[in-house]
């Protein structure tokens, strides 16, 4: 099928991500919304990198530490995300215990997995791939609030059940390391500019308005 | 890039390439308006309706939304409290804020000078609203809590669903780029 559409730097144009106004590529402020207009996101691939190398530090505690610890007169019970996890199908809630797991294990590392992905798209120029990894971006853009379920579980039980001596609940470490996991990877998918997959060959210098360097799509 | 025709009715346009949702009209605005003050409405009870009564053994617990993120901050896990208030209840209040600060004054026919600022905070805000997170996560701490005790559901919780939901239908009804039309004002 023939291509129907031609790159911003044949057309001289660059849109301001804020409220998509159009402007020749010379332009550096937004003259509608007020807000700096890039041709790609300035820095994104090591800004990116370094997120998601954070966030996978951060798992590490976030899946070891206990994320709440329950005291009562039975005594001390901390729990990691896993745990919570065990602890609702043990108790025939399997579907709480699958939304669980969906939400704290298998979304994070699926968001990770996919970052690492896409940001070997875009250094080794794998340009037939960008399609897919294009999908792929726009499934972890989506669903990656839906991490903090678990830190917003945590923080509810700890402000609800708290009964002096009987019962008291409270937080645990590891839901500190795990929100910042979340929070980077989040982070590192908004600072990732997706258009880079598609582009020929990788700008070194995103910021300088050059036409040579970067091929036409 | 693609030229888009513009059409007065409400169509929508998709990317050659990757078929991605490139633009569709928004809902008027009068209607928007009405949903973000009805959202608002709903947040006024939030704040000191109790959204469930715990019993264990006699001993009597109510709370609502704030107060269990008080005793997070008491515990002295500030940045939990401060992030999960944020993003489960005020940014949401702030974005509703923030659109009726645009949305007002271009209804009655005239473009104050903050559009661009008000547009700007609710452009970077839009990730951050994770209010529809923090509703499945009060269910699943009720279902948590279930196995410890008589529980009653105040009604904060049915608020906080109310909320959700207007929250959402306005935030899917607004579209901010429409505010940049010449044509805004007759909205």
């Amino acid at each position: 099928m023939k291509m129907r559409w031609i790159t911003d730097i044949e057309a001289d144009r660059q849109l301001c991500l804020h409220c998509r106004k159009l402007h020749p590529l010379t332009v550096r402020v937004c003259d509608r919304c007020g807000e700096p207009v890039h041709q790609r996101i300035p820095h994104s691939i090591p800004v990116t990198w370094s997120l998601t190398v954070a966030a996978i530090i951060f798992l590490v505690p976030a899946n070891l530490l206990p994320m709440m610890i329950v005291k009562s007169i039975a005594g001390e019970d901390a729990g990691t995300i896993m745990d919570g996890v065990i602890y609702f199908l043990e108790h025939g809630e399997a579907g709480i215990g699958i939304v669980i797991f969906t939400a704290s294990i298998f979304v994070p590392f699926f968001k990770l997995t996919v970052l690492f992905y896409l940001l070997l798209i875009v250094h080794f120029g794998w340009r037939r791939r960008a399609l897919f990894g294009l999908k792929l971006y726009r499934i972890i853009h989506f669903i990656g609030k839906w991490s903090m379920l678990d830190i917003f579980v945590v923080a509810l039980m700890v402000g609800i059940v708290q009964f002096k001596n009987l019962a008291t609940i409270v937080t645990g470490p590891a839901a500190i390391a795990f929100m910042l996991a979340v929070l980077m990877t989040m982070f590192a998918t908004e600072h990732f500019d997706p258009r880079l997959m598609f582009d020929k060959e990788i700008s070194k210098k995103p910021e300088t308005k050059q036409h040579e360097g970067i091929d036409h799509g | 890039m693609v030229a888009l025709p513009l059409h007065p009715t409400s169509s929508q346009y998709r990317c050659p390439r990757c078929h991605a949702l490139l633009y569709r009209r928004g809902q008027p605005f009068r209607y928007i308006i009405v949903m973000a003050v009805t959202t608002l409405a709903l947040f006024v009870p939030l704040t000191f309706l109790p959204i469930l009564d715990l019993d264990i053994m006699g001993l009597k617990a109510q709370s609502t939304l704030f107060e269990a993120l008080w005793m997070v901050y008491k515990d002295g896990y500030y940045l939990i409290a401060f992030v999960s208030m944020m993003t489960g209840l005020l940014i949401p209040v702030i974005m509703m804020v923030l659109l009726l600060l645009m949305l007002v004054p271009l209804h009655f026919g005239y473009r104050p000078r903050g559009v661009a600022l008000w547009f700007r905070l609710y452009e970077k805000m839009r990730e951050w609203g994770m209010a529809e997170v923090y509703l499945i996560a009060v269910i699943v701490a009720i279902i948590k809590l279930l196995g410890m005790g008589t529980l009653h559901i105040g009604p904060g919780f049915v608020l906080f669903i109310f909320f959700f939901l207007t929250f959402y239908i306005t935030t899917v009804w607004f579209n901010p780029e429409d505010i940049w039309y010449e044509d805004a004002m007759d909205y």
